[in-house]
């Protein structure tokens, strides 16, 4: 990665912002993982609740402190925005290289084509029928969503590398005999990192936004807390007048997602890549 | 390569992508979806009755042939009936489709009309106040997700805590009255939802046209600014942005609807596909599947023919 680039993402303030969120509500998930933060569980209380010092987005219609499930929520995003995240950058950068690799041989063509029927069907209609294929559930969710993002990073990267193939560090690499996954590895890949990492903002992006409306439409995680559910919810409570639930999950969904926007933007910025073709 | 020749190769390309796609979801929602054997029956049924209905579903047949089977007659136009009431699922997506046509048609429009004009106005005072503006503002708008955006326009537009001006559900329309008091609500969220995504690829494209050289010549003879933008950056960036018009339809058509359709309680392909999902309606799954696949490769095969036409230098590559 070139060290202006680097130095110019320093210097930009929605990267900083963006991180400094992004880190606090990792450092929340990664509580309430280790049990420290998030629902303890109990039922029963005080259904209802306005907000209070105890409550600070008041309870639900189980007695449950809301704020809590939110937490929890943010938990839930950051797994399944990860899992996704990470399976779309590996599927994408091994299968694009392989492909970038030898432009116009048979396994590219088999690449693009496999690109183009996952793109041809629509991420809601792949979760259903991974949802009925799996037996539901988050499992199914990330599986559907790792295979319908890949795509788009497989195609960068497929097109990074068929055009810095031919250049001399590469040939000098193949003149003294390293095999192909070496050089792709060691040398064409590193160079494409920026694109891996806009990517990799990008789809976690993607994938949070479209955990919620798959959780919100019954198809998405059943087993976890969810923003998601917490806003399937609330569109009962609001016609009862009771915001808690609503104003909680719609909160921090905002915040993890304008902190990576944020983020995302910056990097555009610093390494110079722009979706003009998006 | 003639442009037919070209378009021939397409249209093999895409009868190949869509038989991909068939395959893919007859595979998974059929071989390794739910057995469907007592949904259909009824209670205490024999022995035979099971088979009956085993037989009818194909479940004696090998994969292959049930999947044979189906293509054959969802080419001819046969997409077999809903599981749900029986209806045959092309009446019924034929029914649909319109409703869904008049619902995202305006959002669709005005979102990237809106979507140029402030993309224009970012780039055309790029690095200053308004570029600030209007980038920070997309990138709220990004992180805004369509069901809060959803939820919020009708708690304020639609129930007794806002204005409670347009109805929380329905679609009852006929005339232009009752279609505007339906699609308001919705339109506004489709703008709402896509103006983020829209103004910075209109901001991108229209920055890349102001850096070329036709440009700083045209300002040279004296153009003034909307010439400038409108005439000379427009006219040239077509091609992105015909694709990408053209690109985003299927995508607003089925997955745009899908939400808010649910969500407003209207009776389109989106809330057909949610209800099928719902419920398991294989048919009706499988047919808004292959439909989609086919507008895909249809929206292809027009912005490929589009930027042909725009562009002549485009070769046969």
């Amino acid at each position: 990665m070139r060290s202006d680039a680097v130095q110019q993402l320093w210097r930009s303030r929605g990267w900083r912002f963006g991180l400094g969120l992004g880190l606090m509500l990792a450092a929340i998930a990664l509580a309430v993982g280790f049990g420290w933060l998030g629902p303890d569980g109990s039922v029963g209380g005080p259904q209802w609740q306005g907000a209070s010092a105890a409550h600070w987005f008041g309870t639900n219609r189980l007695g449950q402190d809301i704020f809590d499930r939110a937490l929890a929520g943010t938990a839930t995003a950051f797994r399944v925005g990860g899992l996704v995240t990470a399976g779309a950058l590996v599927l994408g950068a091994l299968l694009g290289a392989a492909a970038g690799w030898r432009t116009g041989s048979l396994l590219d063509e088999v690449m693009l084509y496999l690109m183009g029927v996952l793109d041809s069907v629509p991420i809601y209609l792949l979760a259903a029928a991974l949802a009925f294929a799996l037996g539901g559930g988050e499992l199914a969710v990330i599986t559907a969503m790792t295979l319908s993002f890949w795509t788009a990073t497989a195609r960068l990267i497929r097109g990074e590398v068929a055009r810095l193939r031919t250049r001399e560090f590469v040939l000098s690499a193949q003149a003294i005999g390293l095999p192909a996954p070496l050089i792709v590895g060691r040398h064409l890949l590193p160079n494409a990192a920026h694109i891996l990492l806009v990517q990799g903002a990008l789809t976690f992006v993607a994938a949070i936004k479209t955990e919620v409306i798959l959780s919100f439409l019954g198809i998405g995680t059943l087993e976890n807390v969810s923003w998601g559910l917490m806003l399937a919810e609330s569109t009962q409570d609001l016609l009862a007048g009771h915001f808690g639930n609503f104003a909680a999950a719609s909160l921090l969904l905002f915040l993890l997602l304008l902190a990576l926007n944020l983020m995302t933007d910056a990097l555009q910025d610093a390494f110079d890549l722009r979706e003009t073709a998006a | 390569m003639s442009l037919a020749g070209y378009l021939l190769r397409r249209l093999v390309h895409g009868a190949a992508l869509m038989l991909g796609v068939a395959l893919l979801s007859f595979t998974l929602m059929v071989q390794f979806g739910p057995d469907q054997t007592f949904e259909l029956l009824g209670k205490n049924p024999t022995t035979e009755d099971i088979e009956t209905v085993r037989e009818n579903l194909g479940y004696d047949r090998p994969f292959l042939m049930r999947f044979g089977d189906w293509l054959s007659h969802t080419l001819r136009g046969d997409f077999g009936v809903s599981a749900a009431n029986g209806e045959p699922v092309g009446p019924l997506l034929g029914r649909a489709f319109p409703i869904t046509l008049a619902l995202v048609l305006p959002g669709f429009l005005i979102g990237n009309v809106l979507g140029l004009l402030l993309g224009m106005l970012a780039a055309w005072h790029r690095g200053g106040a308004w570029d600030r503006l209007v980038l920070g503002g997309s990138v709220a708008g990004l992180s805004l997700s369509f069901l809060v955006i959803i939820i919020v326009l009708q708690l304020l537009l639609c129930t007794p805590y806002g204005l409670n001006l347009f109805p929380t559900r329905g679609w009852r329309v006929d005339g232009l009255g009752s279609y505007f008091y339906y699609v308001t609500v919705p339109t506004l969220a489709l703008i709402t939802v896509s103006l983020g995504y829209n103004t910075r690829f209109y901001r991108a494209v229209i920055l890349e046209e102001l850096g070329r050289e036709h440009i700083r010549t045209a300002r040279a003879f004296g153009a003034g600014g909307g010439e400038l933008l409108f005439t000379h950056a427009l006219r040239n960036a077509a091609v992105p942005v015909l694709t990408r018009l053209l690109y985003s339809i299927p995508l607003v058509l089925v997955s745009g609807s899908l939400l808010i359709e649910t969500y407003f309680g209207i009776p389109g392909v989106g809330k057909i596909a949610f209800d099928a999902i719902t419920s398991g309606d294989q048919a009706v799954l499988l047919a808004i599947v292959v439909l989609t696949a086919a507008l895909f490769v249809a929206v292809q095969l027009l912005a490929d023919a589009g930027s042909r036409l725009a562009d002549p230098r485009l070769g046969s590559s």
